[in-house]
């Protein structure tokens, strides 16, 4: 049966591949991503910059093509029926997407034109969004004028003026402050809870854990974990342990390492004055480990069992911390240069 | 239609565009007035001869300057167009039904407004010092350069999106600007020149424009020169457009 019958998934691919050719040599950024998505949902697309999260995005919202594979979005083939998919999907890229020359009802006027919306219906759908989102104050001056904050609201506002089954957005409240994105994360829920589906790219382990109903995290363009955020930690809840070694955080990175090469230890990481070990066996590595550092004369202050993050599911399927495995995260990440590759 | 719904579309955004940004307006309309008032007289001074008849030096003037102007009015697209590449409209856009040749025609008609405006301007100060305008000529003319508009503008946004960098685009347009319009005779004509230069002349497609532009404003419709370069710029505008085209559909930062 084709997967197109499904109508309660409202993303699903397989074996989507993408690679790009960089300075002569060919890189893959997508390797291979089975996902579906039902209906009704929040999905997160967790993983670091450059996992492949945007490429995955872009061949989703119809902007490129993939090498091989499929992908099905809101019922219909992206390869084959582009202009079905754009009619049923929105958009909130990372770069935002408003035209900054133009004011905010000027945008979003122009968006319901072009998705086929009269011109009384585009009217009245404006008047709606620019109450939903706080807009009314500014609607009428030069999106060049907004604050971030404003940009954005402005944005996922264009987003969904067509009412879109399926809404995407990468990396949504990159560069916004605390009080934004609360409320753009408010604002996703709302529209969840009107049946959209929602497919958000993110770097941020909060976010992903808080917002998504389940989750991906992808890393070097593969698929590594899916679940719901709890079912994703709980899976991993025996296996992660917390040492606290006898000694200043500053050569805690170098233990770190000595730790990680033990065959029970499948990962390390500093963090305060701690170490968290993602290992196979709790038992014998704890056993290896008060081992290792008695030979070396260090003390322990404290051991235990921990809950695992999500930042722990990363780290025991790949060896490595969400949080070192990029650029550095925060304001502004999404516009560094190595984001400029599609990634 | 669709189609042409989206180019209205696309097309009044860019004029709302253009009118908040008043300078450009002003730019656009005081070049040409510039070589007119600081250019023409040095061209007078030195005229006399077969080419440059002394007393008809604005007839020969004219008609180079408002293809210059036509050059002009379109190059400046790609700018724009990666700025948008940059700030992800165009990237919204694509993921829109929209068309994207509508996305590119937006653009290219408000650019050929952009020439048509001030050279009808241009035209009406030129005739008060004694250019000699003949009307079905001088709009033919118009028609003919409004097409240079088109090519240069399409070819302008399908530069800028294949390059993505404002100072790659910068070199290449800057470049290429100084020799074609040198090697299409806009500002003196390439028969004043020597033979290698015409011969050079002759592979510059703007070249042909303008040899047409100066029969039409002379009155002399009906010459080969008039059909050629109609055709040619008919088939660069093609080109362009379709170039355009292509390159909206694979816009990407």
């Amino acid at each position: 049966m084709p997967v197109t019958d499904l109508p309660s998934d409202a993303i699903r691919t397989s074996g989507l591949r993408k690679a790009f050719r960089i300075k002569n040599q060919s890189v893959e950024a997508v390797s291979g991503i089975d996902l579906t998505v039902a209906a009704g949902q929040i999905f997160g697309f967790l993983g670091p910059n450059g996992a492949g999260k945007t490429t995955t995005l872009r061949i989703l919202t119809t902007l490129l093509p993939a090498d091989a594979g499929e992908a099905f979005v809101a019922g219909a083939d992206v390869r084959r029926r582009p202009q079905q998919v754009r009619r049923r999907i929105g958009y909130v890229g990372q770069l935002g997407g408003a035209d900054a020359s133009a004011t905010g009802r000027e945008n979003l006027l122009l968006q319901g034109r072009l998705y086929g919306m009269s011109a009384a219906q585009t009217a009245r759908r404006t008047d709606e969004l620019i109450e939903a989102f706080d807009l009314g104050a500014f609607a009428d001056r030069t999106v060049r004028s907004y604050s971030g904050g404003q940009r954005r609201r402005l944005e996922v506002a264009l987003g969904i003026m067509h009412r879109p089954p399926v809404l995407f957005l990468d990396e949504p409240t990159t560069g916004l402050d605390p009080q934004n994105r609360a409320n753009l994360w408010d604002q996703l829920r709302e529209l969840r809870g009107t049946g959209t589906t929602i497919f958000l790219t993110t770097h941020y382990l909060d976010e992903a854990d808080q917002l998504s109903d389940r989750l991906a995290i992808i890393d070097h363009g593969r698929v590594i974990a899916e679940g719901t955020p709890a079912g994703l930690k709980q899976r991993y809840s025996g296996d992660m342990i917390d040492i606290t070694p006898t000694l200043p955080p500053a050569s805690l990175p170098s233990l770190e390492q000595d730790l990680a090469s033990d065959p029970f230890v499948r990962g390390a990481r500093a963090e305060g004055d701690r170490i968290r070990l993602s290992v196979t066996d709790p038992t014998r590595a704890m056993a290896a480990v008060f081992g290792l550092l008695a030979g070396r004369g260090i003390g322990i202050r404290a051991a235990s069992l921990a809950q695992p993050s999500l930042d722990d599911v990363f780290l025991r399927e790949t060896g490595r911390s969400l949080r070192d495995a990029g650029p550095p995260a925060g304001p502004g990440a999404a516009t560094t240069a190595g984001e400029k590759v599609p990634a | 239609m669709t189609f042409a719904l989206h180019t209205a579309l696309f097309f009044r955004r860019k004029v709302l565009e253009t009118l908040r940004q008043p300078v450009w307006i002003v730019t656009g309309l005081s070049t040409p007035l510039l070589y007119l008032a600081l250019f023409e007289p040095l061209l007078r001074s030195v005229a006399g001869g077969a080419g440059l008849p002394r007393g008809q030096v604005l007839d020969v003037f004219v008609p180079g300057i408002l293809a210059l102007m036509a050059f002009g009015a379109g190059m400046g697209a790609g700018w724009v167009v990666i700025w948008e590449l940059d700030s992800g409209v165009i990237e919204r856009l694509r993921v829109t039904p929209a068309s994207r040749f509508a996305l590119l025609l937006g653009t290219v008609l408000r650019d050929v407004v952009m020439f048509a405006v001030p050279a009808v301007l241009v035209i009406a100060i030129a005739i008060g010092f004694g250019f000699s305008a003949h009307w079905g000529g001088l709009a033919l003319m118009l028609v003919l350069l409004a097409g240079l508009t088109a090519a240069c503008s399409a070819a302008s946004s399908a530069l800028g999106i294949g390059l993505k960098q404002i100072g790659s685009l910068a070199a290449v347009v800057t470049g290429v600007q100084l020799p074609l319009t040198l090697l299409s005779g806009i500002l003196l004509p390439l028969s004043l020149g020597p033979r290698w230069l015409q011969v050079l002349g002759h592979l510059n497609p703007m070249y042909y424009a303008v040899e047409a532009a100066r029969d039409l404003t002379a009155g002399t419709i009906a010459t080969a020169a008039v059909g050629i370069g109609f055709g040619v710029t008919a088939a660069a505008a093609a080109l362009a457009l379709w170039w355009g085209t292509r390159s909206y559909h694979h816009a990407m930062t």
